[in-house]
């Protein structure tokens, strides 16, 4: 017997919430046991997305023991199903036809965990019911380390503080299909915004070529400062996570408890979210970005190229620790904090600028730019008057079979408020400032644009 | 206008009117695990028996109260029966058909509520768009259901009429094969035990996650009483009744273990019934045959009964391969 423990039947529900929570992420989880505490741990598949639950083993449990083995003296792990361990642990109805229905029946959960040469790996879970009925599970494990990822709380020094239960209602408010949420703050009018919009297109019609947004809608939520319990935010930054990602947390954090806590860098840098009860502690690390990630992000084409689609989204620092729980680290080991990959050549790279709840148009950027360095800020002349001479190629229906490497579908998003902006018709100007991405503030006013079909080499 | 000597038509064998297809329905879809099923008409109820491969047989009665009204002519037996045993017509229709005809009631509403909601793309995650429990469709009344076999050979007929729109549906009767029942041997029990249908449905909702295959039934005299295992995919698992002794209401056990394992998913086609059952009564005879009898309370129509037996997997220890089903006797299990 390497561990075992008891749960009584409000464990068991908590348990079960967070497995489904976790369930949201991905398939399996990474079950740790020390002496003082049991954590389930999880990656998504795309590795954006870690969750972490510690259980305290003195409050949460009704009985806790850790013996260890040979070959597990400290430290416990294992990798499980998490579908097999949601089954186990699920609620059970019972009760005598005539009292309520609803009246769960588990009167005790005893776990225990068995392993070494010569015996089977099993986890054995023994529920008794109340009404007498006993039902014994015994799942099979594989022996796999944890991954852990790393966040660095020095490095994080925006954050702010609210209660998930006010959150979660915000987030009805939005409606169906979307997948990004910007985050951002004005410290002029004290106010924290919730932007829910999507990227996703489709094609017009049947024949048509072109593709354009599926919703075109962006959703902003005001919130106020004083709503928070503590905001530090930097002012105009703008930080965009998932919807569905943010939601399971919310979910979850509402059953839990009060407060949600966050804490954040800059956009492509992780963020963490967190809250907790009574011997319990969430904690998750989401992959965040900046905003022209979010526009390639959601590529309708499966076809994109893996390698850029893999590179282009964020993943987080990972690490095997052993002996060290990461997330609670004391010691961050900066020397150690790999510089995750930059959200590379896939879009263009582009200052910060504040999203607009309006719609741009702007084609996507051709296949060769996949591998090119990105271009410098032009981007930043989000115009619709791109001089191109005669070619005036983007307005015709762009012909997917020309591409070259079958990657990326050109898009067009209409913008219902159309003014040209006189300021970015001097394209020009911008041409020669290769590499510098100007904080230039008349960003401020480029309220449509259209970001280049070509590259900068083959215009004029 | 000459007046054709038309022969008076012979009142139907059968026929029945129903103001609730609801428990109809439910009692049909405990069964619902082939494609087609027998239907034998009797002056007490119609009785319906769906067989699968020969190791699961379900029978759902339509006991004669459910209806409103319920006549039926059927030939009279000779004195003499030299002839089969039952004059009762016999015959085989679809099952699923019938099942969706029954459900026919209310399938309007549902409709319009799908197009109502497809218009709006838009709508936001407040205003959800549930199911109306109070539907007719889900009540299964608001109108008349009228069921009839006229002779033998004719389709079977349900009329449906509601608001004013009148449906008909004749099934195809197809001659029945001889059914082999699955034997029985009440004489010759190995174990009783009556308990509440939802025990035994929570017992298998343990199990099923882990994906078994083969389920094993255990009742002995002494504890755990009784157990039900499997071993899955993914796992074991196992539900008993060692603590539960009063769960119980009958309990007999004649010799001091009874184990068969039967394949899990016949076992889990009659998870249906014990939904609707309140008790069950599990039987096993000396050759390992299990029979499960669901006794189901229909609101004003007293007790409808579900009778399912299933054959085991032949025990291949020692030499021996029992064969389950060398009874040359059928003997119809006799009701609690």
């Amino acid at each position: 017997m390497v561990v075992n423990f008891t749960l009584n039947e409000e464990g068991v529900a908590v348990f079960h919430d967070a497995l489904a929570c976790m369930f949201k992420f991905s398939d399996e989880v990474c079950l740790e046991t020390k002496k003082d505490k049991l954590t389930l741990t999880t990656l998504n598949l795309s590795k954006s997305a870690y969750i972490c639950f510690t259980f305290a083993a003195n409050r949460f449990f009704s009985r806790y023991n850790f013996e260890g083995n040979a070959q597990y003296r400290d430290r416990f792990f294992c990798q499980l199903h998490i579908r097999s361990l949601m089954s186990v642990f699920r609620a059970r109805q019972g009760g005598e036809s005539g009292r309520d229905s609803r009246e769960t029946t588990i009167e005790r959960c005893d776990v225990a965990i068995d392993d070494g040469p010569g015996k089977k790996s099993r986890l054995v879970a023994r529920i008794n019911c109340r009404n007498g009925i006993t039902a014994e599970h015994s799942l099979s494990f594989e022996p796999m380390a944890p991954t852990h990822a790393k966040f660095d709380k020095t490095e994080a020094v925006n954050h702010w503080t609210i209660s998930s239960r006010t959150l979660r209602q915000l987030m009805d408010h939005f409606g169906p299909g979307i997948d990004l949420l910007d985050i951002n703050t004005d410290d002029e009018t004290r106010l924290v915004n919730f932007t829910c919009f999507t990227e996703k297109v489709q094609k017009r019609s049947a024949n048509a070529n072109e593709a354009v947004l599926k919703k075109p809608l962006h959703t902003n939520i005001a919130v106020e400062m004083d709503e928070f319990d503590d905001v530090e935010v930097e002012d105009k930054l703008h930080i965009i996570i998932s919807v569905k990602d943010f939601r399971a947390v919310l979910q979850h954090a509402q059953i839990i408890s009060g407060e949600l806590a966050t804490s954040y860098s800059n956009p492509g840098r992780p963020m963490k979210l967190s809250y907790s009860s009574e011997g319990i502690l969430c904690e998750y690390i989401l992959m965040t970005i900046g905003q022209d990630d979010a526009i390639s992000q959601k590529h309708k084409n499966p076809r994109v190229n893996s390698v850029a689609a893999r590179a282009a989204r964020p993943e987080l620092d990972s690490a095997s620790r052993r002996g060290s729980s990461v997330v609670n680290a004391s010691r961050n080991d900066l020397s150690q904090a790999q510089e995750l990959p930059r959200v590379p050549q896939l879009q263009r790279k582009t200052a910060l600028r504040p999203r607009h709840s309006q719609f741009d148009i702007r084609p996507q950027p051709i296949p060769q730019q996949i591998m090119a360095p990105p271009p410098p800020a032009t981007a930043r002349s989000d115009s619709l008057f791109v001089p191109q001479g005669d070619d005036d190629h983007q307005w015709e229906p762009i012909n997917p079979d020309e591409e070259d490497d079958g990657g990326v579908n050109d898009r067009l998003e209409w913008n219902s408020n159309y003014e040209p902006n006189p300021s970015t018709l001097r394209i020009n100007s911008y041409l020669n400032q290769a590499g510098e991405p100007p904080e230039n503030p008349t960003s401020e006013r480029l309220l449509s644009g259209l970001e280049p079909t070509q590259r900068l080499s083959e215009v004029s | 206008m000459a007046s054709s000597a038309s022969p008076v038509p012979a009142p139907p064998l059968f026929r029945a009117v129903a103001s609730s297809t609801r428990p109809l329905y439910q009692l049909l879809k405990s069964i619902g695990f082939t494609n087609k099923v027998h239907v034998d008409i009797t002056d007490n109820g119609l009785r319906f028996m769906a067989d699968h491969a020969r190791v699961m047989q379900g029978v759902a009665h339509w006991n004669k109260n459910l209806f409103t009204s319920y006549t039926t002519n059927l030939p009279q037996p000779e004195e003499e029966d030299e002839e089969d045993e039952s004059a009762t017509p016999t015959f085989q229709i679809s099952l699923p058909a019938l099942l969706e005809t029954l459900q026919i009631f209310g399938a309007v509403d549902a409709a319009t509520r799908q197009a109502k909601a497809d218009i709006d793309p838009y709508r936001s995650n407040l205003r959800n768009y549930r199911p109306d429990a109070f539907s007719n469709q889900t009540l299964g009344m608001s109108g008349t259901c009228s069921l009839s076999h006229s002779q033998e050979g004719a389709p079977f007929s349900i009329v449906l009429e509601e608001a004013g729109v009148k449906t008909t549906c004749n099934l195809i009767t197809y001659i029945a094969e001889e059914p082999e029942l699955i034997p029985f041997d009440v004489n010759d029990l190995s174990f009783k035990i009556i308990t509440q249908a939802r025990w035994l449905l929570d017992a298998l909702a343990e199990i099923g996650p882990t994906g078994p295959e083969k389920l094993t039934i255990a009742a002995s005299r002494k504890a755990p009483y009784l157990k039900l295992s499997s071993v899955g995919a993914l796992g074991s698992s196992s539900v008993d009744f060692a603590k539960g002794r009063d769960l119980l209401e009958t309990f007999a056990v004649r010799d001091a273990r009874w184990v068969q394992s039967f394949k899990f998913d016949i076992i889990k086609s009659a998870m249906e019934a014990m939904r609707i059952a309140s008790k069950v009564s599990m039987r096993g005879d000396r050759q390992g045959v299990l029979s499960m009898q669901f006794m189901v309370e229909v609101e004003g129509a007293g007790l409808s009964f579900l009778d399912f037996r299933f054959v085991p997997y032949a025990e291949r220890d020692d030499d021996e391969e029992e064969e389950e089903e060398d009874d040359g006797d059928e003997r119809e299990g006799e009701e609690l």
